[in-house]
């Protein structure tokens, strides 16, 4: 059977299911519609392959309300990847210039300033402070959210990397990774920053790669060599290379429940589940109280594949809902592993439980050991 | 559809009640939000043919606004189709002649369990998941688990008289629905008071359970809560022929044991569902039981249970068939390539009869849907003292959709012909919809004269979900 001809029949087989995964799409619980949903996404699709249907500028908007976070996939037995579909169908749409205004403003951006905020790139990292020049040296790749929404993640991360002696490089020419592009179905503009940071990182001469971002991480680890550009080191996320060193972490002692928001992009897309939870264990000296859906099940925090830059209160919505499931379980604190998912998360939590990046939290470990040890 | 100046004055004051957000006259999400899970939507939309539209989706957020858009409606006498989850299996949500698809997906709110009298109230929107996991948390269950529970909603288990798949035990959701709120065509808010039984008239709220959206709308419900058994226990026998599973199936229920499942796979639904993974003697049926309740009690229903049926010719399977149904009862909701390449269809047929009629209604309806060109298997799927329902399940591949859909209609017309002719009932969950509205005066008989006169009564002007329950056919 041809790939398109594969294409047809998931998309047939997805169309007209008795609706067995919708009850964890994160748009339909924000929209309680049947647009947004994966047989909707999957419902346009089929009508354009059969002829019936092309699909129309709405037909466009409900491709975007989609966070391609693939919670349906968990939910279905054919193993339909809708999120992928809408991906493809997403490239096209920018190949022939029909995607929504947002998604032409955040490519924009990230054409002009490298980031997909229009922060200025000379500020990227400039205010990143390193230490130690001791020790083999890894590249930390901060990501935009933690360069310029999320400072406190990337510095921790240099910290924490710094006191598990390592020598800590950092790069002025980073470029955003391109994940929001590769997303939003902008292969083209994301390729050009693969191209970019490719040539940058493999000029550098260090041990390996480490990520903060989930989104980042898919991008290098996934996107990259699916489109020919190959890193010569390995790539980490924060997550996997602290679980490695996890006895060299502190052993923590703490008071209250901990749980865990699994990213998208890290869990599902990625495969990563233990590793953040053992670091997390470790550094709070306690088991993790899980939410209810975690793991392949988690729901996603909204913030994903454009869904904030075009639908933001609907985003927020579905923020709303992960933190809800947090208080749920009488959790004091969200650790994530995201700097996407903090951010979202600690917006919505309207300061009834603590949100924290896996960095911040063990750089908190860490600087409260140090306080007990001097 | 509508004609332009009803669509736009219609369109102006929709919007004033519900606010323009949650309206919408896109042509694409009035496609996205048609369709139910009919099987033969399902295969329509295969095909790559179009179902019919909604002139208007409507998304109200209150009992007060669904009062005022059904005013609208009928002073302008517009249909108006009610949906819930979209999951129904007949075709009852489909907007056949235009009008308002009114969507109740935004009454979404579950209200404080009271845990003196096990009841909660919740609105039609509610996904059944949402409320079972809810009700889970605080150590009880609704004991409404059928296999649409993640898709379909409060309000359509109530408007399509459902039954989960433990309603031997439970109850259908008749049995469960202790209080209703219902929007009538006029736009009066009628409540029923939730009270375990009453002797003030006839039971109002009966009237409207099952009326599938053609005597008004249902926003809310009071439904009664159960402790989580302390012990769900699964027992499988196979029998050499479906008359031994029933007979003993019969038994059971006679000595007073009441079994949370009691389902009977006849020789081909039993080969189908369960020879893959359990060896038993070929051409048996396979009876699957579960026992819900405290330890002492599920030992000895259980063991009785064993004696009946080994009394009854059956052989004890152990826990395996039975729990391992349990365990994927919902993969057979799931499309696969084969069920859904080409033109090809299958649907279910889930009547009901009593013990003294319903072997006959098996085997006459088997045979004659099988003349039809259908492939039949079927189980005895929920079971009461005095009888129970049969899933009649059938399929056929057709080389083009209009010998497909033609092949559909005879199967139906020669299966409900049927099950007439040996006195069942055509439906006992899945409600009559569009796929059984043509068969409904045959089935009530003298009584659908009864239902007629209640609906011309509630809605004069026919704007309720016309075209299903036989009500308010158009030309």
């Amino acid at each position: 059977m041809t790939e398109q001809g594969k294409i047809a029949e998931q998309v047939r087989m997805c169309a007209a299911c008795p609706k067995m995964c919708r009850h964890v799409c994160p748009t339909f619980f924000a929209w309680r519609s049947d647009a947004p949903t994966p047989h909707g996404r999957a419902l346009l699709l089929h009508q354009e392959i059969t002829g019936l249907r092309n699909i129309d500028e709405r037909g466009v908007e409900v491709l975007y309300q989609c966070l391609e976070c693939s919670h349906c996939l968990t939910w279905c037995k054919p193993e339909i990847d809708i999120a992928s579909l809408v991906e493809n169908k997403r490239c096209d749409l920018v190949k022939s210039g029909r995607q929504p205004s947002g998604v032409n403003r955040l490519a924009n951006f990230v054409k002009e300033t490298h980031n997909p905020f229009g922060e200025k790139h000379s500020k990227r990292n400039d205010w990143l402070k390193t230490g130690s020049l001791n020790g083999p040296k890894i590249i930390y790749f901060s990501g935009c959210t933690a360069a310029y929404r999320e400072k406190s993640i990337a510095q921790d991360t240099i910290s924490i990397l710094e006191y598990l002696g390592y020598s800590v490089a950092i790069t002025p020419d980073e470029w955003c990774c391109g994940s929001p592009l590769f997303r939003t179905g902008d292969t083209a503009t994301g390729l050009k920053q693969a191209s970019h940071n490719v040539e940058v990182l493999n000029d550098i001469n260090a041990e390996e790669i480490i990520v903060t971002c989930p989104g980042c991480y898919r991008a290098l680890t996934k996107d990259y060599p699916e489109n020919g550009f190959e890193l010569d080191k390995p790539v980490q996320h924060i997550s996997e290379f602290l679980n490695r060193l996890v006895d060299k972490l502190p052993q923590g002692d703490t008071n209250g429940s901990v749980t865990f928001h699994d990213p998208c992009h890290l869990g599902r897309h990625s495969g990563v589940y233990d590793a953040p939870r053992a670091v997390i264990e470790r550094i709070s000296g306690n088991p993790i109280v899980e939410m209810e859906r975690n793991r392949e099940n988690a729901m996603c925090c909204g913030n994903g594949a454009g869904l904030r830059t075009l639908f933001p209160e609907h985003a927020k919505m579905i923020g709303s809902e992960r933190v809800r499931q947090a208080l749920n379980i009488n959790a004091n604190c969200i650790v994530t592993s995201c700097p996407f998912c903090k951010e979202m998360l600690e917006a919505q939590s309207e300061r009834r439980v603590a949100v924290f990046d896996l960095p911040e939290f063990v750089m908190q470990g860490i600087e409260s050991r140090n306080v007990k040890t001097d | 559809m509508l004609d332009s100046n009803t669509r736009k004055k219609a369109s102006d004051k929709l919007r004033k009640i519900v606010g323009s957000e949650y309206i919408t006259m896109h042509e694409t999400d009035r496609i996205l939000n048609a369709h139910d899970a009919w099987p033969l939507s399902e295969a329509k939309i295969r095909a790559g043919e179009m179902l019919p539209l909604a002139d208007f989706v409507v998304f109200p957020g209150s009992a007060e606004e669904i009062s005022k858009v059904l005013v609208v409606a009928n002073e302008l006498k517009i249909p108006v189709t009610p949906v819930g989850g979209g999951a129904g299996t007949c075709g009852g949500t489909l907007p056949i002649y235009g009008g308002i698809q009114l969507d109740l997906k935004r009454l979404n709110k579950i209200g404080e369990i009271d845990h003196d009298s096990m009841l909660i109230r919740a609105q039609a929107g509610v996904v059944g998941i949402d409320l079972e996991e809810e009700v889970n948390r605080h150590g009880y269950t609704t004991g409404h688990t059928p296999t649409s529970l993640r898709a379909s909603n409060i309000g359509g288990f109530i408007a399509t008289r459902s039954g989960g798949s433990m309603s031997s035990l439970y109850g259908k959701i008749e049995d469960l629905t202790l209080g209703l709120q219902v929007v009538l065509p006029n736009g009066s808010i009628v409540e029923t008071k939730a009270v375990p039984r009453h002797s003030v008239g006839p039971d109002l709220r009966q009237l409207f359970i099952g009326s599938e959206g053609t005597l008004g709308v249902i926003t809310e419900a009071t439904l009664r809560l159960f402790p989580k058994p302390e012990k769900r226990r699964f027992r499988s026998f196979s029998f050499p022929d479906v008359h031994s599973g029933i007979e003993a199936i019969r038994k059971i229920f006679r000595v007073g044991i009441i079994p949370s499942v009691a389902r009977l796979y006849d020789p081909e639904d039993a080969a189908l569902t369960f020879s893959m993974n359990f060896e038993f003697d070929e051409g048996h049926c396979m009876l699957l039981l579960a026992f819900d309740g405290a330890t002492e009690r599920v030992d000895l229903d259980d063991n009785e249970s064993t004696r009946i049926c080994i009394e009854e010719g059956g052989t004890n399977q152990g826990e395996g068939p039975s729990k391992r149904w349990w365990e994927h009862r919902y993969d057979m909701y799931y499309p696969t390539r084969l069920t859904t390449a080409g033109y090809a269809i299958g649907d279910t047929i889930d009547i009901v009869a009593t013990y003294d009629k319903l072997e006959n209604v098996y085997h006459s309806m088997k045979k004659d849907m099988e003349a039809e060109d259908a492939v039949v298997m079927s189980h005895f799927s929920h079971m009461y003292q005095n009888g129970g329902s049969i899933y009649m399940i059938f399929f056929t591949s057709q080389p083009d959709a209009e010998t497909a859909w033609n092949t559909y209609k005879r199967i139906w017309d020669a299966g409900i012909a049927a099950c007439h002719r040996e006195g069942g009932t055509m439906s006992h969950q899945h409600g009559v919809g569009l796929s059984r509205s043509s068969y409904t005066e045959d089935e009530l008989g003298s009584g659908f004269g009864v239902l007629k006169k209640i609906k011309d009564a509630l809605d004069p002007n026919g704007i309720m979900n016309p075209g299903k329950l036989g009500l308010g056919v158009r030309g």
